[in-house]
């Protein structure tokens, strides 16, 4: 079972469900957030604690060292800030009882394509710290811009279609402040998980299957993996999906003129069931 | 292996506004930020903003960045 839900569900069927994990006091109580880590003001996001030292560990293949450093930033992260991917269908649902919501600049995509403010508006943020940001412009470059929930939906469907991942992330878990829209290379929690196994992001609770018999190999779902899960099967000319890498996002099944390719629960199945 | 990369920040001036080794490298390797540590996401002056090398372990070495560079501000180095 998610380890998330387990704690926060709180009843509710997953933990981000809960609208108790939206709303966070409006004052600050510092929590114990474990390992001291100085973040590098260069990288965005989780990829700020991972120093020269942690690539070059990995560069050597140094066992010992990789898994220290990724279990301090992987404990600091997940009381600070995480994601989990969610699909478009439960992005949508939560978009249903969450307020304010708005629009903003995406910080990775500034760190790692040096993208301007209006062509960076892909982050979304939600809950009582949008006042924060609307009081106290300076305070996160580029601005917001609120949303009504039909405004906030077609924004996130549009870039959905974009070939984008919907992700929550928490800030200060288990409060969640924020839908993100990632993408390989320029999302830092895709990066760090995928390229160096530092678990910022968690996969979902769906995992997608590919039904071989509706599957017509026209390949137009390819692209749309951001997570090195989906590829051709020139054997077989049909879409294949390595299930213990996929995130549940649900991007190639939206794509499929088929239908072929459904969303089970990942509870469903049991050797996937604790795959995160 | 990994490489050194180095960026001269008196040559390199405004890469908030030119950020066209970012757009250039391949793997982006490159990150934009600020010497000003936590406070990278503010609406701060762009003189603060500096690019440096993060993602070292995916520069092939194609040298891009540095033959892109209106400043030839940048060296890599294996």
């Amino acid at each position: 079972m998610c380890q998330w839900c387990e704690k926060y569900a709180d009843g509710y069927p997953r933990w981000y469900f809960n609208p108790a994990n939206y709303a966070r006091k409006l004052y600050k109580i510092r929590k114990d957030e474990g390992p001291e880590i100085q973040p590098n003001p260069i990288a965005p996001g989780g990829m700020a604690l991972e120093d020269r030292d942690f690539i070059e560990a990995l560069d050597r293949k140094d066992h010992e060292a990789i898994a220290k450093r990724r279990h301090d930033i992987e404990q600091l992260a997940w009381t600070v800030h995480f994601g989990q991917v969610v699909t478009l269908e439960d992005t949508l649902k939560v978009i249903d009882f969450i307020y304010p919501i708005a629009v903003m600049t995406c910080a990775c995509r500034r760190s790692m394509l040096g993208l301007p403010d209006e062509e960076n508006f892909t982050c979304m943020g939600m809950g009582p710290g949008m006042y924060k940001w609307e009081r106290w412009p300076n305070n996160y470059r580029g601005g917001l811009q609120f949303l009504t929930p039909d405004e906030a939906k077609d924004a996130v469907i549009k870039m959905n279609k974009r070939g984008l991942v919907q992700t929550l992330f928490t800030f200060g878990t288990p409060y969640i402040g924020g839908i993100c829209n990632c993408d390989y290379p320029d999302c830092s929690a895709i990066r760090t998980t995928i390229d160096h196994g530092v678990q910022f992001l968690w996969k979902g609770h769906h995992v997608a299957r590919i039904d071989n018999e509706l599957c017509s190999g026209c390949a137009s779902c390819i692209h749309r993996c951001q997570f090195k899960a989906l590829s051709f099967s020139a054997s077989q000319n049909k879409a294949y999906i390595d299930s213990f890498q996929c995130f549940g996002c649900g991007l190639c099944a939206t794509e499929c003129p088929q239908e072929a390719i459904s969303l089970v629960e990942r509870a469903s199945l049991p050797a996937l069931a604790n795959v995160w | 292996m990994l490489p050194t990369i180095t960026v001269d920040h008196k040559k390199c001036l405004d890469p908030l506004n030119c950020g066209k080794c970012l757009q250039i490298c391949p793997t982006h390797v490159l990150g934009l930020g600020t010497k000003v540590g936590p406070r990278k996401f503010k609406e701060i002056d762009k003189d603060q903003f500096i690019v440096a090398g993060v993602r070292f372990e995916k520069c092939t070495g194609c040298m891009d960045c540095v033959s892109t560079c209106p400043q030839s501000a940048i060296q890599v180095s294996f």
